[in-house]
């Protein structure tokens, strides 16, 4: 049938050139991620601080500045992942001044680095230093996943320096509910000896927490994302959001050795935290003394840090004005995931914004 | 028409595939949580890294031995170095901190141009004008 080859042949040869050409981007490069422009403004260590360039004119913006705090063992590009699927971009042209406290990568001069070093030596001067910069003795903060409990431990144990608001994203708080928590299992004293692994590594390797990460649901991490993407391979507007979550995904840093123990031994075993016996640099956390205003926002389908980590938690805080948002979605699909600025950043920034000024 | 039985061809095998790997991950999930899964990591990984412990301790302390016969700093004293530079970076930031503090205080303080001016504290030709960094 000639007619019908002659029609069908260079639409299939376009296809399969789209297919090879993105076969070849997502298995030679490493997508652009973390592209809104920003500007160092402060650095201890590792760490740094940013501000992001506003969008909009500074009368229209709202006075009280918000930083965001993520956790030790990812990079924080995820809440900036690519141009139309940006947290941070949302949030400027939402007209908040946007600041991120970026950890940085550990090398084994900072094994000795706890949650208390980060949440008391860290934090607060990287917190001096917005309030300076931006001018506003007030701010807000919102922490996602181990940022999120560094958001808590510091307002817990600073809850005078200014803080207006707090917002935690899939927060790892409560281990009471033991059997539900799959990394807990995998924690348990008799299964990982924690001061062995660091003996070893000094700190806790990246590709060892992946592995502890993707052996929660193994075939979906394995084999599930491959043929999503294959079965996409032709469009490359799939193929570019895949290869930004695998770009980030892949590029995992290692968490500080003092750290890690006290979070597998303190948290994960101790529930000290809930319990209110955790100690940090003889500081005893006591939720009761988080007074800001509060929202907890859980991933329904979080796997790595499921519900029943965090929904108690107003239970337990000082906070007079608090509030919990479920939304469906996992640990990292909640808030990066392609139906995130549909759902989870309006919702939040209809909460934030009337406590921005 | 081959097209689209082709494209119907594709659907149903994507369509096992899929419900294929669904069951698989049901499978696999129970396994990797099971108490049989972890101790078999466990088992696994102890004498694994009970080895590279015994290893990298011997290594460390060769690798002392010789630098130390180069008289050169060993691992402990590089670390321990780059510990101290944090803090006094952290003493920095401290200072820096309370300078700036100082300075935003002291412009405070300082009298408003036009009640300069009032007490003819204004000095001609030059803007009173302070501009902050």
């Amino acid at each position: 049938m000639p007619t019908s080859d002659a029609s069908v042949t260079p639409g299939l040869l376009s296809r399969l050139s789209t297919m090879a050409a993105n076969l070849v981007k997502v298995t030679t490069t490493k997508a652009p991620i973390g592209q809104t422009p920003r500007q160092a403004i402060w650095t201890l260590n590792k760490a740094t601080l940013f501000r992001y360039t506003p969008v909009v004119p500074a009368e229209k913006r709202h006075p009280v500045p918000l930083l965001l705090v993520f956790a030790l063992m990812n990079k924080s590009a995820i809440l900036d992942l690519r141009p139309g699927n940006s947290f941070v971009e949302f949030l400027l042209q939402k007209g908040y001044d946007v600041y991120l406290l970026d950890w940085g990568t550990p090398g084994p001069e900072d094994a000795q680095l706890g949650l208390g070093d980060y949440a008391l030596e860290y934090m607060p001067r990287a917190i001096r230093k917005l309030k300076s910069f931006s001018g506003s003795d007030q701010f807000n903060l919102l922490g996602w996943c181990i940022g999120a409990m560094l958001c808590t431990l510091y307002s817990s144990l600073r809850p005078s320096e200014g803080l207006k608001s707090l917002i935690l994203l899939t927060a790892p708080l409560d281990f009471t509910e033991h059997d539900k928590i799959s990394l807990a299992k995998m924690t348990e004293e008799r299964y990982l000896d924690v001061d062995l692994v660091l003996q070893v590594y000094g700190n806790m390797p990246a590709g060892l927490i992946d592995y502890g990460a993707k052996m929660l649901k193994p075939v979906e991490n394995f084999v599930g994302g491959y043929t999503r993407l294959f079965d996409n391979l032709d469009n490359t507007k799939v193929v570019d959001s895949w290869h930004a979550m695998n770009t980030w995904v892949s590029d995992a840093i290692p968490l500080a050795g003092a750290a890690y123990r006290q979070f597998i031994v303190d948290l994960y075993r101790g529930n000290k935290l809930v319990k209110g016996t955790l100690i940090v640099r003889g500081e005893r956390v006591d939720l009761k003394q988080l007074r800001a205003s509060l929202l907890n926002v859980i991933g329904e389908d979080d796997h790595i840090t499921p519900p029943c980590q965090s929904e108690n938690l107003l239970d337990l805080v000082g906070s007079t004005d608090k509030e919990i948002l479920r939304l469906p979605g996992g640990h990292i699909g909640l808030m990066a995931g392609s139906g995130a600025y549909k759902v989870a950043w309006p919702k939040i920034d209809a909460w934030l914004s009337q406590r921005s000024s | 028409m081959s097209s689209e039985t082709s494209k119907g061809l594709l659907e149903r095998v994507r369509g096992m595939r899929d419900s294929m790997m669904e069951d698989l991950a049901k499978v696999t999930l129970a396994w990797t949580s099971s108490d049989g899964f972890q101790t078999i990591n466990a088992v696994i990984s102890k004498p694994t890294l009970l080895t590279a412990a015994i290893f990298r301790k011997a290594t460390e302390s060769a690798m002392a031995d010789v630098l130390a016969k180069l008289n050169l700093p060993s691992r402990e004293d590089v670390l321990a170095l780059s510990q101290r530079l944090t803090r006094i970076e952290m003493a920095l930031d401290d200072v820096g901190a309370g300078m700036d503090q100082l300075r935003r205080s002291s412009q405070q303080q300082r009298p408003a141009p036009r009640e300069r001016e009032n007490h003819g504290g204004g000095r001609p030709g030059k803007s009173p004008t302070v501009k902050e960094g």
